[in-house]
C-alpha cells in the first residue's frame, strides 16, 4: 500500500469566500484529483478559474469549506498546531512573484534556512550544512549566502524560492505559476531545474499555469479548471491526443504557434469573458461561451465522467460528431511532437 | 526627401543619466516602417524595446532620459527636433499607442465613453454629442456589445480584455497612421488575447494602419507582423522577414530565443528533453561600457574576436541582417 500511496489526495474539495453585502465567491466549487508520487500534477486554467485557490488550499493556506485533502493517507483538512507544522514539512510551496515572495530584508542563506528553523528540522548545525546543499542543488554559488534579494536577478531570485521550498525535504511542491514572472530565456532555465529536481529527488509537483505549453512540458497529468470545478483531466497524451471538452480546445487553440505564421484561420475563438465566480450559471458552467452548447447544457451541469483509462470529461456533447470533429481539426492545425 | 517610408529611424541612440553619467540604453538603432507594414521587436526586458517605442512619441522621461543622436523621421519629418506642441499634434493623430496595462492606463474617474470623446474632441474639435457618438462608434468597432449603454461605465465596471479594447479605441480614435503597441496582451488571458489579436488584424484592415507590436513571445509574433526586428542590450541584433527568422534564426541569441520556449504539440512528446538554455542574464547598460558584442558572455560559439570588436549589422540578403561575426566571416 504505502509504495503506490497518493501522495495528495483532493475530495470534493470547496473554497468559498463571502462577499461584503452578502453572498459568496465560488472560488473552488467540489474539485477531486489524486497525485501518485514523482508525478507533476497541472492544473490549469485563465485567471478566476480557482486554480490558485485549489492549490493553496492543498497547503491549508486558506480556509476550506468543505471536502477532504489527505497528504500521505493523513487527513490534513482540519489539523492545526503542531500537526499541521509537521505535514508541511511535506508539502511546500514556489511561489509566482520572486520579488515579492522573498523577504528584502533577509540575506538568502537566512531565507533558505527559515523553514527548517520553523518546522525544526534537524539540530542547527544540520540546519547549516543542509542550507549549504540547497545552494549547490539549485545552482547557486555558496558565497551568495550573504547577499539580499535584491542582489539577485530575477532567475536567481526563483532559484533561492525553490531553495527554500525543497529546505525541509517535502515530497510534494505546489509551484504556483512559477515561471510566468520570469523573461523566457530564464524560463527555461528554471523548468530544466525543476525537470531535474524532480527527476532525482522523486518530487511531485502541484503546478498551477495558465501557459498550455509549459504545463505540456512538464506535467505528467493534467486537470482543466474553468470557474471552480474540473471540466477536463487525463495524462498528458490524452489531453493532448483526444483534447475533448470545448473549453479545452479553445485554450489549445488559444495559444499561440511560431508555426503559424499569419494566423490561423481554424482558430476556435470564445465570445466574451468568463461569468462572474459570484453567481455560476446553473447547468454548464461553460455554456454561455460554448459554440456547441444546446438547450440541455443551460439546464443541466455535466457531470466529470471518465472515458477510460483516467480520462474524465465534464460535457454533454463531448461525443457528439460536432465536437469531436473539431478536436480532429485542432489536432490537424497543430504541429506534432 | 526619404521617399514613400511611413517611419525611418535613424543612427538612433537614447541616454540616461545616472550618477553623473550618460549611460546609453539604445545604440545606433536604425529601422524603417512602411505604411500599413506590421513590425514586431522582440526581446528580453531591459534590451531597449519600450524605450525605442516611446520615443518614437517624444516620451523619454526626461530628465534622466534624453535622445543624445539619430533622427526620427515619420513621413520625412524629424520628431527628435520637433517642438512638444508639434509632438502633441502627432500623438493620436498620427501615432498612437497601447499600453501592457489597461487598468493603469485608464482613468478610474471618468466612464469610458468620457475618455474616447476626450481625444475626438480634443483632435477634431467635434462638438461635445458628435464626439460622444464617435465614442460609441469606436467602442461599436472594437466588439464591445451595446456599446451605448457600455459607454457610461466606469472602467473598473470592466473585464481586462474590455479594458483593453477600451485602450484600443482610444488609441484608434484619430485613425493614425501608426499604431504602437507594446505588450498589449501580457495582462490578459489567453483566450481574450486571441481576441484582442484577432481584433488588431481585422482593425488593421478597415483602417490600414502600420503596427509596431512590442513582445517577447515569439508566437505572437509568428502570428501578428510580417517583420521582425531583434534587440539585445540596445541594439538591433537581427532583422528580417517573419518566416524566414522563425524558420533558420541567424544570430545565436536570436537562436536561443527561438528554441528555449516550451512549443504546444498535438500530439505531446512523451518524454519532452531538457529545454534550451541561455546562460545568464541580460547585462545592465553600465556593464557594456567594454569592447566586443554584448552577448558573447552567454554565447556558447564566441570567438576571440567576438570579445575585443562589436559586430557590425550585416544583410543576409532577403531583406535580412544579423549582427554577429559568425555570419560575417561565414559570408566572407
Amino acid at each position: 500500500m504505502s509504495g503506490t500511496q497518493n501522495i495528495l489526495e483532493v475530495s470534493d474539495l470547496k473554497v468559498h469566500f463571502p462577499i461584503a453585502g452578502g453572498g459568496k465567491v465560488y472560488a473552488v466549487d467540489g474539485i477531486s484529483f489524486a497525485l501518485p508520487p514523482g508525478v507533476a500534477f497541472g492544473l490549469v486554467g485563465e485567471s478566476g478559474s480557482g486554480k490558485t485557490t485549489a492549490a493553496l488550499a492543498c497547503a491549508r493556506l486558506n480556509d476550506i469549506t468543505a471536502g477532504t485533502i489527505r497528504l500521505n493517507g493523513q487527513d490534513i483538512t482540519r489539523i492545526e498546531g503542531e500537526a499541521l507544522k509537521a505535514a508541511r514539512r511535506d508539502v511546500q510551496v514556489v511561489f509566482q512573484d520572486p520579488y515579492a515572495s522573498l523577504n528584502p530584508r533577509e540575506r538568502a542563506g537566512a531565507i533558505v534556512r527559515r523553514p527548517l528553523d520553523l518546522l525544526k528540522v534537524g539540530t542547527p548545525a544540520e540546519r547549516a550544512a543542509r542550507v549549504d546543499e540547497l545552494f549547490a542543488l539549485v545552482g547557486l554559488r555558496p558565497d551568495q549566502k550573504e547577499l539580499f534579494p535584491h542582489q539577485f536577478s530575477g532567475g536567481q531570485r526563483q532559484r533561492i524560492g525553490v531553495a527554500r521550498a525543497l529546505a525541509s525535504r517535502p515530497r510534494l511542491i505546489i509551484c504556483d505559476e512559477p515561471v510566468s514572472a520570469l523573461d523566457v530565456a530564464i524560463q527555461a532555465q528554471i523548468l530544466n531545474l525543476l525537470a531535474r529536481l524532480k527527476q532525482d529527488l522523486g518530487l511531485s509537483y502541484l503546478f498551477i499555469s495558465h501557459d498550455l505549453a509549459v504545463v505540456q512540458h512538464l506535467c505528467d497529468r493534467i486537470a482543466v479548471m474553468y470557474l471552480g470545478q474540473i471540466v477536463e483531466t487525463g495524462s498528458r497524451r490524452q489531453i493532448f491526443t483526444r483534447p475533448s471538452h470545448p473549453y479545452t480546445h479553445a485554450l489549445i487553440s488559444a495559444v499561440p504557434s511560431p508555426h503559424a505564421i499569419g494566423g490561423a484561420s481554424s482558430r476556435i475563438r470564445l465570445m466574451g469573458d468568463p461569468p462572474s465566480p459570484i453567481s455560476p450559471p446553473s447547468g454548464c458552467r461553460f455554456a454561455g461561451r460554448c459554440a456547441h452548447a444546446q438547450d440541455r447544457c443551460r439546464q443541466a451541469a455535466p457531470p466529470l465522467a471518465d472515458t477510460g483509462e483516467g480520462h474524465a470529461v465534464a460535457c454533454h456533447r463531448a461525443n457528439d460528431p460536432e465536437v469531436v470533429a473539431a478536436r480532429e481539426a485542432l489536432i490537424r492545425a497543430a504541429p506534432s511532437g | 526627401m526619404t521617399g514613400k517610408k511611413l517611419l525611418s529611424v535613424r543612427n538612433l541612440e537614447i541616454t540616461f543619466r545616472t550618477e553623473g553619467e550618460d549611460i546609453p540604453v539604445v545604440r545606433d538603432l536604425s529601422f524603417d516602417l512602411d505604411h500599413g507594414d506590421t513590425l514586431g521587436i522582440v526581446g528580453e526586458s531591459g534590451c531597449g524595446k519600450s524605450i525605442t517605442a516611446l520615443s518614437l512619441l517624444g516620451l523619454v522621461p526626461s530628465p534622466p532620459g534624453r535622445i543624445s543622436k539619430g533622427q526620427i523621421l515619420f513621413e520625412g519629418e524629424d520628431l527628435v527636433q520637433a517642438g512638444e506642441r508639434r509632438l502633441n499634434q502627432v500623438r493620436g493623430n498620427d501615432i498612437s499607442m497601447v499600453f501592457q496595462e489597461p487598468m493603469t492606463s485608464l482613468n478610474p474617474v471618468y466612464t469610458i465613453g468620457e475618455q474616447i470623446a476626450e481625444t475626438a474632441r480634443v483632435h477634431f474639435g467635434l462638438s461635445p454629442a458628435k464626439a460622444w457618438a464617435r465614442a460609441v462608434e469606436m467602442l461599436d468597432l472594437v466588439g464591445i456589445p451595446s456599446p451605448d449603454t457600455r459607454a457610461h461605465d466606469f472602467p473598473h465596471q470592466l473585464s481586462g480584455g474590455m479594458r483593453q479594447r477600451v485602450m484600443i479605441a482610444i488609441a484608434l480614435v484619430c485613425e493614425p497612421k501608426l499604431l504602437i503597441a507594446d505588450e498589449p496582451t501580457t495582462a490578459l488571458d489567453v483566450t481574450v488575447q486571441a481576441q484582442v489579436f484577432d481584433l488588431f488584424q481585422e482593425l488593421k484592415q478597415k483602417i490600414g494602419a502600420a503596427i509596431i507590436l512590442i513582445t517577447h513571445d515569439i508566437g505572437v509574433v509568428a502570428q501578428m507582423t510580417n517583420r521582425v526586428m531583434v534587440m539585445y542590450a540596445g541594439r538591433k541584433i537581427e532583422e528580417g522577414p517573419v518566416a524566414e527568422f522563425i524558420r533558420d534564426p541567424r544570430h545565436p541569441y536570436t537562436r536561443g530565443l527561438v528554441s528555449c520556449i516550451p512549443r504546444l504539440r498535438l500530439p505531446p512528446d512523451d518524454h519532452p528533453a531538457p529545454l534550451f538554455e541561455i546562460p545568464g542574464v541580460v547585462p545592465s547598460p553600465w556593464e557594456l561600457n567594454r569592447p566586443g558584442c554584448a552577448f558573447a558572455p552567454r554565447c556558447a560559439r564566441a570567438m576571440a574576436r567576438c570579445r575585443t570588436e562589436n559586430p557590425v549589422l550585416a544583410p543576409l540578403g532577403d531583406g535580412r541582417a544579423a549582427a554577429c561575426w559568425l555570419e560575417t566571416e561565414a559570408a566572407a
